[in-house]
């Protein structure tokens, strides 16, 4: 039986955490903010890493750091990754 | 024809740091027609003389985004703005943030202009272990690729070169690159960035680590609710003590060197009329204004050293939280910021607020912001309320840009939660990594802004300095019979007294210098509305200097020295501008700045929408003479009011 991978807020995310971004998870912004974010770097399937939660949520894609308020962070659904790190 | 390119790139890429290092002080601040969207255009001279002229357009994410910025990029490079379609693109990448820059390259380059990619900042993706593969890049873009750093010059010689050859060439990139047709950000277009990406650079495996970085620290301190505001609050009180402390100096050298200026035209020409209009007209006007230029050179160095260093983005964060207490989105702080320089260009930037209401609240607002024309007035009048005490002096300069921002909060969520009723927009921003600012680019920036202030100055400002000098100066009245006695009784005692007499003449010269001001038009004006202005402190020369202030607020200190100033030399010895001022008196006699006088005219000037310029900009961006009109009224009652308070409360 596979498990399906747990789905939670962006907001939810502990300093440090990991996730990616699923396919749908920016469903539930209006458009023109999934399109700004997309551009910013935060595209479908893409890792982030979050340096701040709370408001600002600050998360790192790749190079990039983006300051979101709470409330786009918390419309964000991402797949938390486990820690690699000893 | 000079070739035209298109300065093009996300933002934090280094684009306008390029841009500096390519034209230098060769560039202005321009708008294309039908767009308030400022951008600068600037001369990039090579060294076989070939001259190119460089549009550094703003920075964006994509060309597709319902932005007005984007759609300005969008409308640039097809030719729907400015002087039809550009001869090439300049493309400008961050080394260290390929992935998402090639997408955005990609795009661009589908536009199908000639162009040249400029990978920026590649000394610190090689202090990373990244490095770029110039043949393999251009191979995969269809495009020559320079690697770059702007801020050292590294590679600028060769983008010269190759930017030459691309400008004058037709060569567009090859049609069948396999460019994604899909905008940044799309799966396909990752993928293809990701593919690239694999090609051209050679890089180390950085581990994931999710330890705390000092960059997530540092983050943490600036964006907290608190911390952060305390951090900003200390920061900005900072820059303008600074500015306050450092300007001195050269404030001073200024004044000296209009002194011995208007001192040499004065020996040099024969007394009349026309020796009148060169020093106190001219010289005098002028140099009142621009003896403040150090202070707005810093203000700018100091701005763009903090932009640079990569704290400004957070503190728009830290910002962000009080200001959507009052109702304002997170948008609305550069703008805001903009406006501390000067109100025209961040009523403009307005137009990168989404949400109409918003923008429209950030527009009403943004006038309470301390403008640098306030500078020379609020530079003047802590001065005179704080003289010999430069701590408390800099802390009431503070305290103006303070009390600015805390009545344009307070309006804009009296107008959000009345006739701006509705949603705001969240802030969304890239936080760009901490480094250490460059000073040539400050340097480059403080200068831009320093010439434009001149050329106010050499214009407009001397235009009204002169006109202020003929209304001060005309009709001619003649002596009266008081002066004359006393000039009579000069010559009497000269023989046995000197001292006594050389004081007699001043007294009746000084006596007659206020009788033709007090007959000349500026005087008659000021008696008019003198009334009006009588509850506030301000006699008849403060209300003309009040009255004029409304063409622009920096004219304030050029008319009190024009219309206060010329008088107070009559002792013979050679005073500095800010005393000049400082020292001038009423028609009673009285000192024309008293604490409660100096305290009232401040207030009004934090408050008051003394700026025509602003007005006819804010017609024109809400499309409707009603919002500046009610922008004048609401500005001008809160500022009379103000002034009203200080000047009954003041001792």
């Amino acid at each position: 039986m596979t498990v399906a991978p747990i789905r939670i807020p962006l907001s939810q995310l502990a300093r440090g955490q990991r996730a990616t971004v699923e396919c749908s998870a920016l469903d539930s912004l209006p458009n023109e903010h999934r399109c700004l974010l997309a551009a910013m770097g935060m595209g479908e399937q893409c890792e982030v890493r979050v340096c701040r939660p709370g408001t600002p949520c600050i998360v790192q894609i790749d190079r990039t750091r983006l300051g979101l308020p709470h409330g786009i962070a918390d419309r964000i659904m991402v797949t938390p990754i486990e820690s690699t790190s000893p | 024809m000079i070739p035209r390119v298109a300065l093009l790139g996300n933002p934090n890429t280094g684009k306008s740091t390029l841009f500096n290092r390519l034209c230098g002080l060769r560039s202005k601040t321009a708008n294309f027609p039908g767009s308030t969207v400022e951008h600068q255009v600037g001369r990039c001279v090579m060294k076989s003389g070939q001259e190119i002229d460089l549009i550094d357009l703003p920075g964006i994410y994509s060309l597709m985004l319902e932005m007005p910025e984007s759609r300005l990029c969008a409308d640039c490079l097809d030719g729907r703005v400015g002087d039809g379609r550009p001869d090439a693109a300049l493309l400008v990448l961050d080394a260290n943030n390929l992935s998402r820059n090639l997408q955005f390259a990609a795009s661009a380059l589908r536009r199908g202009l000639p162009s040249v990619v400029a990978i920026n900042m590649v000394d610190l993706a090689e202090r990373r272990g990244l490095i770029i593969d110039e043949r393999a890049a251009s191979q995969a873009l269809g495009v020559p690729v320079v690697a770059v750093s702007a801020r050292s010059g590294q590679g600028i010689d060769r983008l010269i070169e190759q930017l030459t050859r691309t400008s004058m060439s037709s060569a567009t990139p090859h049609p069948n690159l396999p460019f994604p047709t899909t905008e940044p950000g799309s799966t396909a277009s990752a993928v293809w960035a990701a593919d690239v990406f694999a090609r051209i650079a050679a890089h180390p495996d950085e581990k994931n680590d999710d330890r705390m970085t000092i960059h997530d620290r540092l983050d943490a301190a600036f964006t907290h609710p608190l911390l952060g505001i305390v951090f900003f609050v200390l920061m900005m009180s900072l820059l303008f003590a600074s500015i306050y402390w450092l300007a001195q100096f050269p404030m001073e050298a200024v004044d000296g060197i209009f002194g011995w200026l208007g001192n040499g035209v004065e020996s040099m020409m024969p007394a009349g009329t026309l020796r009148d209009l060169t020093v106190n007209g001219i010289v005098g006007g002028v140099s009142a204004t621009v003896v403040f230029l150090p202070q707005i050179l810093l203000l700018f160095f100091l701005l763009a050293l903090l932009e640079d260093s990569g704290y400004l983005a957070r503190a728009a964060f830290a910002v962000d939280r009080t200001m959507r207490r009052f109702g304002l989105p997170g948008q609305a702080f550069m703008p805001l910021l903009s406006s501390h320089a000067c109100a025209l260009p961040g009523i403009m930037a307005t137009r990168l607020i989404p949400n109409h209401r918003d923008r429209l609240a950030t527009i009403l607002v943004a006038p309470f912001m301390s403008c640098s024309a306030r500078v020379p007035v609020y530079a003047l009048l802590t001065g005179v309320l704080f003289a010999g005490r430069p701590l408390a002096a800099g802390f009431a300069f503070t305290g103006c840009y303070v009390l600015g921002g805390i009545v344009g909060l307070a309006t804009a969520a009296l107008l959000r939660k009345t006739i701006l009723r509705g949603p705001s927009t969240p802030m969304m921003l890239e936080l760009p990594d901490y480094r250490l600012p460059s000073i040539r680019n400050a340097l480059t920036i403080a200068m831009d802004r320093g010439m434009l202030f001149l050329k106010n100055a050499g214009s407009v400002i001397l235009s009204i300095a002169i006109v202020m000098w003929w209304l001060s100066a005309y009709p001619k009245s003649p002596p009266s019979p008081e002066s004359v006695a006393i000039e009579l009784r000069a010559v009497e005692v000269a023989p046995t007294d000197p001292t006594t007499a050389e004081n007699l003449r001043s007294q009746a010269e000084r006596l007659n210098e206020r009788t033709q001001q007090s007959g000349s038009f500026a005087g008659q004006l000021g008696t008019i509305c003198q009334p009006a202005f009588a509850p506030i402190g301000l006699d008849r020369q403060l209300t003309v200097a009040v009255l004029t202030s409304f063409l622009a607020r920096e004219v304030f200190t050029t008319t009190v020295f024009v219309l206060a100033g010329a008088g107070s030399d009559a002792d013979g010895e050679d005073q500095g501008t800010l005393a000049t001022v400082r020292s001038a008196t009423r028609d009673d006699g009285l000192p024309l700045f008293t604490m409660a006088t100096s305290a009232s005219l401040l207030i009004f000037f934090v408050l008051a929408m003394q700026c025509l310029p602003t007005l006819v900009v804010v017609a024109k961006e809400t499309g409707s003479w009603r919002w500046p009109l009610l922008q004048f009224c609401y500005m001008t009652i809160i500022a009379y009011t103000a002034a009203l308070f200080a000047y009954r409360f003041m001792p």
